[in-house]
């Protein structure tokens, strides 16, 4: 069972600025939980304090009940992948992936031969066999982008974190990689939170969405069920409102397209 | 649709479009020449070049254009002008290489210009009987020849730079290779290598380099361990004094070097250190720092926190993530910073003439000095010496080279 619990949770930086409001939020063993809000929401501060990129200010966060608030980042058993994809230069795509296999300590270190199966096993399931040799200036985005979910999945997370994963790459690559980030969830079943600003890409990704808006949680439930039930005026008009247009915009085109061919 | 007019008004043959440039490029290079030449006194060929100089300036004036033969005679005329001039001063003057080259850049342009001028595809042009299809013909011969002859233009002109920089350089070459102690070099005559051996053979030469070294690495390793982390700290970190001793450290840059001559002086043999190498690379460090440190901020500033995050969750603590991830990116920058307090450390002559007085503790460019005034100004022995001194130098410039590209264009960090 590894599950996230934020409890009470509220970050407030030097300035007096607060980004996250008093959050209490609950992830499941093998959840897919999308954070979703506008800009500037908290929702990236959120997954950080997870993470253990920005310090707690108030409540506690706990992995698999254990509160992890002072735990340096490298021992909460996460992987994350970086808007940037933030691969290291200097290092092939198999050193990129190896790093944090090598960083490690004590019991925890793995063989040699391990880390080769490991590196294999990653690889072909991200197809990125033939590219372990390179260096990532070398890649295409979409291949970028592979390197750097491999590099936070060849560690098996216990929770596998995702910032706007997919922001930096066009619309074609982005609905492929989509489905891709699905599948790998659906089969490895690694309790997953990603954080997004694109409302279709929490509709189709997420078991359950946390919606967000300056610092507080508005709703907290199933995709399909926020839509159906929007908690309250921004939950309808961030979500329900801006996925109708989306739908009326497609059907004008459709009903144009239909006239035309009548004619 | 494109008008004949407007197909005509946008062809200039190449030959004159490239005189323009090149006329305008030997009158620059004339005037230059003209006055070295008068420096040197120069009489009859001093009003020659000058003659040569006005007619050029003409000719660029009245260069042919479209439909107007009687410019296009003018041109052929001036440009025999220049020719004639550039011949008389060959006959003229005593032929010295400064000589052959002035005339060069008279009897050149100006048959350059006779031949050009009178070329077909100008005359044709400039009594306006070229057809459309020839028009049309010569826009296409004009793009194969025109950048051609452009990249040669512009060669022949950094050609004379690249003289002017070597210039120094082989006059030293040419003194450390004459036999004897002239200034004058014997030019072509019979040359000895006796100089670098005299040198080379010297135990004082070798002290002196030995010191210099000794200074010059000491001087680029404590630097290096003091300004790289300083530099990541000013990157990285925000802390209370950071901006005020950001701008303290170049406060020490602004002041000339003679004006803290004395306190270091007075600093450095009240902690005994006069007649050391520490003294001195205590004091080229203070002067070397500041400056590596901000470049060396500057490039970890392009270093992207999200890199070191992902280090950070990777396992690394924040040591790791410095020593394993900025640093390996940093390298350029580094090995730029090196280079710079190698080089400040290698050729400073003040303070290491002040605080090391004793002969065995001089450093290279001290003890160069020092041959001028003691042995009874040994030019030979001198410049054979400096050679030598640039040698590592240059090496160093040479095996850093790739590494200095990339670290002056700094910033090419991306994920």
């Amino acid at each position: 069972m590894v599950n996230v619990n934020f409890e009470h949770v509220s970050k407030r930086y030097e300035d007096g600025f607060e980004a996250v409001k008093g959050l209490s939020l609950e992830v499941r063993d093998g959840e897919f939980l999308v954070l979703l809000g506008p800009s500037g929401c908290g929702k990236s501060t959120t997954l950080r304090m997870l993470a253990g990129l920005e310090e707690v200010t108030d409540g506690t966060i706990s992995i698999d009940g254990v509160t992890v608030n002072h735990l340096p980042a490298g021992a909460r058993g996460l992987g994350m992948v970086f808007q940037s994809y933030a691969l290291y230069p200097h290092m092939t795509v198999r050193d990129n992936m190896t790093f944090g296999l090598r960083m490690a300590k004590g019991k925890e270190r793995l063989s040699e031969a391990e880390i080769n199966t490991r590196v294999k096993e990653t690889a072909n399931m991200l197809e990125l066999s033939e590219h372990l040799g390179k260096k990532p200036k070398e890649l295409s985005g979409g291949q970028r982008q592979r390197v750097a979910l491999g590099r936070a999945l060849i560690r098996r997370p216990q929770v596998l974190l995702m910032d706007e994963p997919l922001s930096n790459l066009d619309a074609e690559l982005r609905h492929q990689m989509r489905q891709e980030i699905r599948r790998l969830h659906d089969e490895l079943g690694t309790t997953t939170i990603y954080v997004t600003h694109d409302q279709i890409e929490a509709m189709t990704l997420a078991d359950r969405v946390a919606i967000l808006d300056q610092g507080v949680l508005q709703q907290h439930a199933p995709p399909l069920e926020a839509y159906k039930q929007p908690a309250n005026e921004f939950v309808e008009s961030f979500l329900c409102r801006h996925l109708d247009d989306l739908v009326d915009t497609a059907n004008t085109l459709l009903r144009s397209d239909a006239q035309e061919g009548g004619n | 649709m494109i008008s004949e007019t407007t197909v005509r008004r946008w062809y200039v043959p190449v030959e004159v479009e490239t005189l323009r440039r090149w006329l305008l490029v030997s009158f620059i290079v004339n005037l230059v020449l003209l006055s070295i030449d008068m420096l040197r006194g120069g009489g009859m060929g001093l009003q020659m070049g000058f003659l040569g100089l006005v007619v050029i300036g003409l000719l660029i004036n009245t260069l042919p254009e479209e439909s107007s033969p009687s410019s296009r005679n003018t041109s052929l005329v001036l440009g025999g002008g220049v020719l004639l001039i550039g011949l008389v001063r060959f006959m003229m003057t005593p032929m010295t290489a400064f000589d052959a080259w002035m005339q060069a850049w008279l009897i050149g342009p100006g048959a350059l210009t006779i031949l050009w001028v009178s070329s077909p595809p100008v005359t044709a042009w400039s009594t306006r009987t070229l057809s459309l299809k020839a028009v049309e013909y010569g826009l296409e011969r004009n793009q194969r020849y025109g950048p051609r002859l452009r990249a040669f233009g512009a060669h022949l002109v950094l050609l004379h730079f690249v003289v002017l920089t070597l210039l120094p350089l082989l006059w030293i070459l040419d003194i450390a290779l004459s036999p004897g102690n002239a200034l004058g070099g014997s030019l072509g005559g019979p040359y000895t290598g006796e100089h670098f051996s005299n040198m080379l053979g010297s135990d004082a030469f070798w002290t002196w380099m030995r010191n210099s070294l000794i200074v010059s690495i000491g001087t680029t390793l404590l630097g290096l361990v003091v300004a790289i982390p300083a530099g990541y700290a000013f990157s990285r970190y925000k802390f209370t004094g950071r901006d005020v001793s950001m701008f303290a450290f170049l406060l020490v840059q602004m002041f000339p070097g003679i004006i803290i001559l004395v306190p270091y002086f007075l600093v450095m043999k009240s902690l005994g250190l006069l007649n050391s190498h520490l003294g001195l690379i205590l004091a080229y460090c203070v002067t070397a720092l500041p400056l590596c440190v901000w470049m060396l901020k500057g490039f970890f500033d392009t270093v992207p926190r999200e890199l070191e995050e992902a280090a950070l969750l990777d396992g690394c603590n924040q040591f790791q993530v410095f020593t394993k991830v900025v640093l390996p990116l940093s390298l350029p920058a580094v090995a730029v910073t090196a280079l710079f307090s190698f080089l400040a450390a290698w050729n400073e002559f003040l303070l290491a003439l002040t605080f090391n007085t004793s002969n065995d503790m001089y450093t290279l460019p001290v003890g160069l000095a020092s041959m001028i005034s003691s042995t009874g100004q040994a030019w030979g022995d001198f410049a054979a010496a400096s050679l030598l001194v640039s040698l590592p130098v240059a090496l160093l410039f040479l095996f850093f080279q790739k590494f200095l590209i990339e670290g002056l264009s700094a910033g090419g960090v991306k994920g």
